[in-house]
């Protein structure tokens, strides 16, 4: 009763705790800060070099209610199976690999919603994550029991998504290394007209 | 078939293929990407905008100015015409 209790105030903390990083990133400061708070830092890091954006994703009204209802089914299974681990309905072992089910088709979801603003390279996530799965019902102990049994899904959850934004970063830079390397003009084709 | 001079010319060919490939670029990153002084960059840009292939946006960044670059869908079409051209003379010379 009692871990049951401390698993629901944990949930509901996490669940603030996204909400909150959601309203930081997405929402616009005003006044002379305005712009989205990952701008700023980047404006912050590479400022010098200037700045590019990509076309934002073409999104209908039909998309945007899809997106709703596609959340809510995403934390919906998340916390229902998190409720049935607590009661013991699914093995601590199991929790991970099932979460497949509604975690990569969510990431999948999300890629093809935000296309062209983040690239393929955010799909290592989903992948990553199922074979994490794959491995835990290898035999492989790479899941959490007791009262830490949620970081089995958090963890990796966040962790992949983490290691896919690092890749992409890394690639980016490379990217850019490569177009610089192209466009350098020269001498006489960087003076003249 | 005429090929574009407006468009042939390196720097600003480079510029226009830097801008085809995303929604906008601010005046630092063309900058730093071409490696172009700044009064050659505006000379470029300000020709590409006289021809309607650019469009400008200028806003301020707290008290820094900035100022935005976005291919019109006229620059667009001349550019893939470009091309078009380009490979047609290159197709011509190799037969």
């Amino acid at each position: 009763m009692i871990l049951g209790c401390v698993g629901v105030a944990v949930l509901v903390a996490l669940l603030v705790a996204i909400f909150i990083c959601q309203f930081i990133l997405i929402r616009k400061f005003g006044g002379k800060n305005r712009g989205l708070i990952d701008q700023k830092i980047d404006q912050w890091i590479y400022g010098r070099e200037g700045m590019t954006s990509m076309p934002l994703p073409k999104t209908t009204k039909k998309m945007k209610w899809l997106d709703l209802v596609v959340g809510a089914v995403f934390f919906v299974c998340m916390l229902g199976s998190m409720n049935l681990s607590m009661v013991g309905f699914i093995a601590f072992k199991y929790l991970q690999p099932l979460s497949v089910l509604y975690v990569v088709p969510f990431l999948v979801f999300q890629y093809f919603l935000q296309r062209p603003r983040i690239g393929p390279l955010v799909l290592i996530c989903p992948i990553l994550y199922t074979i994490h799965a794959i491995l835990i019902v290898a035999g492989v102990p790479i899941f959490f029991t007791g009262g830490l049994f949620m970081l089995s899904i958090l963890l990796p959850f966040f962790g992949y998504m983490f290691l896919a934004y690092v890749i992409g970063h890394l690639y980016s830079r490379y990217a850019l290394k490569k177009l610089k390397g192209i466009t350098h003009l020269e001498g006489e084709a960087a003076n003249g007209d | 078939m005429e090929i574009d001079k407006i468009i042939h010319e390196p720097a600003r060919l480079r510029i226009m293929m830097i801008l085809a490939g995303i929604e906008q670029a601010d005046f630092n990153f063309l900058l730093t990407t071409l490696n172009l002084t700044r009064g050659n960059l505006s000379r470029h840009v300000e020709k590409l905008e006289s021809t309607g292939y650019l469009k400008v946006k200028k806003s301020f960044n707290g008290k820094i100015p900035n100022t935005r670059y976005q291919l019109t869908q006229k620059g667009s079409k001349a550019l893939a015409q470009y091309w078009e051209n380009i490979d047609t003379v290159r197709r011509s010379g190799q037969s």
